[in-house]
């Protein structure tokens, strides 16, 4: 239980690190955001004109007052889910514009990840159960071929492929003529576009859990316990399963956890290959835009992200190796 | 009835990148229903090789070559998995070599009981709880433990675990292998004495394979001897004990002394076992005997029947068992000690007069401590210890593991500081307090002090020449040049006795056998002529039939040269071996100080008398004075 609270008040005080630093590190930076946008706006060779520059931070609810009010709104905005205005889909908020975006992502990436950790955990420890065998060949060399291509490159040749060439899915977009909803049309529609994404980032993501799983269960399969449970007599299935498998699994989950805390960022370059609309494409795009405030609130809700799934890793981890749960007196 | 049936037995590894060997060869013995059988070897005599093929669990590229294994009238040689599978544990169990890494680090230890008690019984759920704490009892531990997880509990308790684990089954046949490797000798005991009281009690057979000559002398019936992968000897207990007939039996054999004897021989085997992966011409032994004859260098030897016992040497047979037609030119005249070179340690104080003092510890102590939250541990793992060291003597500091001894070597050397009391460190010339230096001059402080580490094999890296070892101290304390150093590691190491010296400068630590190795970080302790050095276990790792060079080789050597020696052991015939003096620590406090031999033969504190019981005592049964 300790051991917990421990994680959490941890957790607790990064979050808190991470959040003033996304509010310290923008106000250090030089220039005035609003004579940016007036600059831009008016062209590079025009007098700055001080009421328009007024009128723009009044537009985008510039600070005003010291930093420690400022500090002080800030955390209150952020406790209410007010990130301010985008610049590239002005007049929307931020937070409506992610609020788009996030369920594409999270059903997108957040089942590939998944699909992809089951699937790679699951050849890796066949791999190395049955080490030397044809099968681990196979497993072994293609998921260090596959590793080796580029995400964005298999997104491609699939978007060629199976989208130009043989017109089976959708090119693009992630939903085309039904309206979105809670109705079986529209998630058909969904399903259809986000297939050859879904393939793109499921072959890039499980290679990395093969390869793992196989070779910490290698490493493992040599350790002394098992020897002793094969002496034993227990079943195979059991021997592979409840001691390999199952202490093999323990740096792939601190991996999983992680990769999943990326999950929020989405995938830049394979939601823009295929124009998914997604966090990685807004991402994309926010950079593109020089959308300050889209983008630092994907930065932090990355951030964030990332902290929840490390503190989701450590509980987790505290449950499937008790060495760490309990520190001697 | 035999319940073990091994019939010429062969093992090969064949491994893709490397020559093939084989390392078990032609073995065959059996083992009777409740027969407790020792099998005794130096390390890579293949002793595991055959436990494992024993038991089946070879895995590649190891296999069984040759021969038969028949367990209970049923040859399992080839057995396939499948039908393995049942008679694993219930009839087959063991106790593996590094068992403190043998059970599931995730899993509660009643969990894994409970999956071998099911795999082979109709007990379920509260039957098998109860047969548990049963067993945890048999080897007198806490069921409370029952819930624990490995890593909570300590090494001994472990290794009970193990043990209990494998006695779940009531199994007919238990191999141990090296059950207590790595435990504290107290702790050791304990448990062996508990093995061997169950074993008389539930009467399942043992196969006991160990380098502790010792202690299989002293708790085994019978005794099977290896050698590069052959059985040379096998005798009852008593028998080889009273007259062991092989060379090498007689040299491991001799490796082993009683400590509390008044002189104390132990001889050792010069040279290192042969190489398995060549094919072999004659007794693999003779290269080393200091008994053989024309004819072990031409004809191997077969096991055949000597008295009450078999053994496998040209010699022997023909002293004691002359076949007609021998011809007996040359065999030399029978003798039960080893005819090799011996390291004798008389009762007799070496040198009555001591020489200068240059260590010199006053009421130190060291606590740890260690903060958690708001709360703070203190652990004293050095308790007032005030002893001084002279010139030219060997003071031998002695406890159980966690008694303080490294602890105090730490502090000695400057790695870590004293809580309280002073470090003295005298020279002619001046005196230094070690637990003030700063980093220069402590730099120039560990000129005067080399340590030897306890295991050769991690302490030399294995990336560099032995001629880079031997001349980076003495460029970086002597200021040597190139060429000046060159010719300095040439002479240290022929003075540890690795000659020609310049062979061995461009070679790696890996070309060479433990002894060696050892031999090298003497000498490069010696390289920067050092007037102390700490020797932490420097024999622990190596194996029996060499420790008594090695041991011979650091007396002659601080003798000779004058130097002050803090040797750090568990093992209590070393130190009465090389010590002058002993100190025993107990729980970071010295208990108990005095000259070598009266500290074994009249030890003043309990906590001596119980190191001393630990000891096991073989010898007990045989008259002091025969050996």
């Amino acid at each position: 239980m300790k051991y917990f609270l421990r994680r959490i008040a941890f957790f607790l005080a990064t979050l808190w690190a991470a959040v003033t630093l996304n509010f310290i590190i923008p106000r250090l930076e030089p220039g005035d955001p609003a004579e940016v946008m007036v600059r831009k706006l008016s062209g590079k060779d025009a007098q700055l004109d001080p009421a328009a520059v007024k009128a723009m931070r009044a537009m985008l609810g510039a600070p005003d007052g010291n930093l420690l009010r400022q500090y002080v709104r800030y955390l209150d905005a952020l406790a209410h889910g007010d990130f301010g205005l985008s610049y590239t889909y002005y007049p929307y908020g931020v937070t409506e514009v992610i609020g788009h975006a996030l369920p594409w992502t999270l059903a997108l990436v957040g089942t590939t990840q998944v699909l992809s950790f089951i699937i790679g955990i699951t050849l890796g420890a066949f791999a190395a159960w049955r080490r030397n065998s044809r099968f681990d060949s196979v497993v072994t060399l293609g998921s260090t071929f596959l590793g080796a291509l580029p995400a964005f490159w298999i997104a491609l040749l699939l978007l060629f492929a199976f989208g130009y060439t043989l017109g089976w899915f959708p090119t693009s977009g992630g939903y085309e003529d039904s309206i979105p909803g809670w109705n079986g049309a529209f998630i058909g529609d969904a399903v259809i576009h986000s297939i050859l994404p879904a393939v793109a980032l499921l072959v890039t993501t499980s290679v990395a859990w093969v390869l793992g799983m196989r070779n910490t269960m290698v490493l493992n399969l040599g350790a002394d316990y098992i020897r002793l449970a094969k002496a034993k007599g227990l079943a195979d299935r059991d021997v592979a399963l409840r001691y390999a498998a199952r202490n093999a699994l323990l740096p792939s989950v601190t991996g999983f956890a992680i990769a999943l805390g990326g999950l929020l960022g989405g995938s830049v370059l394979v939601e823009s290959i295929f124009d998914y609309p997604g966090m990685g494409r807004l991402m994309a795009e926010a950079i593109g835009n020089k959308d300050y405030p889209l983008l630092q609130t994907l930065l932090l809700f990355i951030v964030v992200g990332v902290l929840l799934a490390n503190l989701i890793a450590d509980m987790l981890y505290g449950v499937l190796d008790p060495r760490v749960r309990r520190t001697p007196a | 009835m035999s319940i073990l049936e091994v019939h010429n037995l062969s093992v090969r590894y064949e491994p893709r990148a490397h020559p093939p060997l084989t390392a078990v060869r032609d073995v065959s013995f059996d083992i009777a229903e409740g027969e407790f059988v020792g099998l005794i070897g130096e390390s890579g005599s293949g002793k595991t090789t055959l436990g494992t093929a024993v038991l089946r669990l070879l895995e590649r590229p190891g296999r069984i070559s040759a021969g038969s294994i028949v367990f209970d009238g049923r040859d399992i040689t080839h057995l396939a998995e499948d039908e393995l599978r049942p008679i694993r544990w219930r009839d087959l169990a063991t106790v593996f070599q590094s068992s403190m890494n043998a059970l599931n680090p995730v899993t509660r230890i009643q969990a894994q009981f409970r999956d071998a008690i099911e795999a082979h019984s109709q007990l379920r759920s509260d039957a098998v709880t109860a047969l548990v704490r049963q067993l945890f009892e048999m080897v007198l531990l806490d069921p409370a433990f029952l819930t624990a997880y490995p890593h909570e509990l300590s090494g001994g308790m472990k290794q009970r675990v193990n043990v209990a684990l494998a006695l779940a089954d009531r199994p007919r046949f238990v191999l141990l292998d090296e059950p207590t490797t790595g435990l504290d000798v107290v702790v050791q005991r304990s448990i062996l004495d508990r093995i061997r009281s169950l074993q008389r009690e539930r009467g399942f057979a043992v196969l006991f394979i160990s380098h502790d000559i010792g202690t299989v002398l002293d708790i085994s019936d019978r005794i099977l001897v290896m050698y590069a992968g052959r059985i040379v000897e096998s005798r009852p207990a008593a028998a080889l004990l009273a007259d062991p007939l092989h060379p090498y039996a007689k040299g491991l054999l001799g490796s082993y002394g009683d400590p509390r004897a008044e002189t104390v021989h132990l001889t050792y085997i010069p040279g290192r076992p042969p190489d398995l992966t060549r094919d072999l011409v004659g007794c693999p032994f003779a290269p080393r005997c200091p008994e053989r004859i024309a004819r072990c260098l031409a004809e191997e030897p077969p096991l055949t029947p000597v008295g009450a016992g078999l053994v496998a040497c040209h010699v022997a047979r023909q002293q004691r068992a002359p076949a007609p037609g021998d011809d007996r030119t040359g065999v030399p005249e029978r003798t039960r000690g080893f005819a090799g070179p011996t390291f004798v340690r008389s009762g007799e104080p070496a040198a009555t007069e001591r020489g200068p003092t240059i260590l010199e510890l006053v009421n130190v102590s060291r606590v740890f401590q260690r903060r958690r939250g708001l709360t703070v541990h203190r652990m004293t793992a050095v308790d007032d210890v005030s002893f001084t060291l002279a010139r030219g003597r060997i003071a031998a500091l002695v406890g159980q593991s966690g008694s303080g001894k490294t602890t105090i070597a730490r502090l000695v050397t400057g790695v870590d500081r004293p809580s309280s009391g002073s470090i003295r460190f005298h020279t002619p010339d001046t005196t230094v307090e070690v637990e003030k230096l700063r980093p220069r001059s402590l730099r120039r402080y560990r000129r005067h002090v080399q340590m030897v580490f306890q295991d050769p094999y991690s302490s030399l890296n294995p990336t560099l020449t032995l001629g880079y070892a031997l001349t980076r101290p003495l460029q970086n304390h002597l200021r040597l040049g190139r060429a000046a150093a060159h010719a300095r590691a040439v002479d240290l190491l022929e003075t540890v006795a690795l000659t020609p010296g310049e062979r061995f400068l461009n070679r790696y630590p890996h070309e060479l056998s433990g002894g060696q190795r050892q031999r090298i970080v003497i000498a490069r302790a010696l390289a920067a002529e050092p007037d102390l050095i700490i020797a932490d276990e420097p024999i622990s790792s190596l194996d029996v039939s060499i420790r008594a060079e090695i041991l011979e080789l650091l007396h002659k050597l601080v003798t000779e040269r004058d130097i002050g020696v803090l040797y750090i052991t568990h093992d209590l015939l070393s130190a009465r071996m090389i010590a002058d003096e002993i100190l025993v620590l107990n729980g970071g406090r010295l208990v108990e100080r005095g000259s070598a031999l009266d500290v074994i033969r009249h030890p003043a504190d309990e906590y001596t008398q119980m190191l001393l019981d630990a000891i096991p005592n073989p010898f007990g049964r045989l008259s002091i004075d025969t050996i």
